[in-house]
């Protein structure tokens, strides 16, 4: 395989994208363990990072972080191969519901933050 | 209509001269609007150069051997119209991912061991006695598995595949399509025999869900969902109570 075979196709190359965002996130995850590990140690201990810099990294890691869900969860309905009273349920289904918990997930998680924030 | 040509470029390789392929230029003509590019092969061979090697038997879409790289896109080379590319030329090559024996002929040993390895036929633990009849199937049975079923072996989901590309010795796409085509038919018992191979890190877990064999097969089937399908199946056998029964 040539080093540039994702390049040759639209496909591929949006492919790579999506594993790609991957890294970031990961990179971010590690920050907040260690922010977390850094918790510990009390207020005195606690120095989470406050620069512009971080903040876009941040926000970048979030559209990431979007982007693999949304093209993770659209797929639900190729995976998931569900039969309901002997019938299968409708892929789109599937895929709104996996959309819904996805959402809800993200609205218990962020009040349950804001709560501790506080 | 008499005059227009189209030039076709294809790979030559005589493993006993040349190094490496090359490209060769044939200048044909392009006399009817329904020439597929097997047929400029084959007037290639009958006209113009007799040594040109290709597989390809039924010329249409069924048999599966006529698969080729045009212009880098994995197909069915019978049809695959000319009318499509005119007045472009055409560049055929042998599949990609697979090492080429001679011209646009490839080494599909690989992909026949890895078909056997997924046992794609029934499987009975007690054979049903031929005088007992039909084994009978409802309409909704047969659905669970037809499109898998459609499979030709064409191999042009393999040659799409990156993932088979960086690593051959993953299973890949048309045998683990099969596989599921066998383990979703209600008459199969032989799924714990199929497991060993497709459970395996190289069997379903080397996916990573690039899906372009789901674009290239020529037959509509789609192999990246029997992939995941498998994914899930597998992990619930492993993790569930009772999971792995038959």
């Amino acid at each position: 395989m040539p080093a540039g075979w994702w390049l040759r196709k639209r496909h591929y190359f949006m492919y790579v994208v999506r594993e790609f965002t991957a890294l970031p996130m990961a990179l971010w995850l590690l920050w907040l363990l260690f922010d977390i590990k850094s918790a510990g140690a009390g207020p005195a201990g606690f120095q989470p990072p406050r620069s512009t810099g971080f903040v876009i990294f941040s926000a970048v890691c979030l559209v990431f972080a979007m982007y693999h869900s949304w093209t993770f969860l659209k797929l639900a309905g190729v995976i998931i191969h569900l039969n309901v009273l002997d019938k299968p349920v409708p892929p789109r289904l599937i895929v709104f519901t996996m959309f819904a918990l996805w959402a809800l997930a993200s609205i218990v998680i962020g009040a349950v933050l804001i709560g501790f924030g506080r | 209509m008499a005059d227009k040509r189209i030039t076709i470029q294809a790979t030559r390789f005589d493993p006993e001269k040349d190094e490496k392929p090359h490209l060769q230029s044939y200048d044909i003509p392009f006399t009817d609007e329904s020439m597929v590019v097997l047929d400029a092969l084959n007037h290639i061979k009958s006209y113009v150069d007799g040594s040109l090697s290709y597989r390809w038997s039924c010329r249409m879409g069924i048999c599966g051997s006529c698969g080729m790289m045009v212009n880098g896109t994995p197909k069915l080379t019978c049809s695959a119209f000319l009318r499509d590319y005119w007045p472009h030329k055409i560049v055929v090559e042998p599949l990609n991912n697979f090492p080429v024996i001679r011209d646009l002929v490839i080494d599909m040993e690989d992909f026949m061991h890895k078909l056997k390895s997924v046992k794609p036929w029934i499987i009975r633990k007690q054979e049903i006695p031929l005088g007992a009849g039909a084994h009978r199937q409802l309409p909704a049975q047969i659905e669970e598995f037809r499109q898998f079923s459609e499979c030709i072996n064409c191999m042009l989901c393999y040659s799409a595949c990156p993932v088979y590309g960086l690593n051959d010795k993953f299973l890949g796409p048309a045998a683990i399509a099969l596989a599921r085509r066998y383990t979703l038919d209600s008459r199969d018992e032989g799924l714990k025999q199929r497991l060993p191979v497709i459970a395996e890190a190289e069997g379903v877990w080397e996916c990573s869900f690039v899906g372009e064999c789901s674009v290239v097969c020529p037959k509509g089937v789609d192999p990246a969902k029997a992939i995941q399908q498998s994914k899930l199946d597998t992990t619930l056998r492993f993790t569930l109570p009772y999971g792995n029964r038959d």
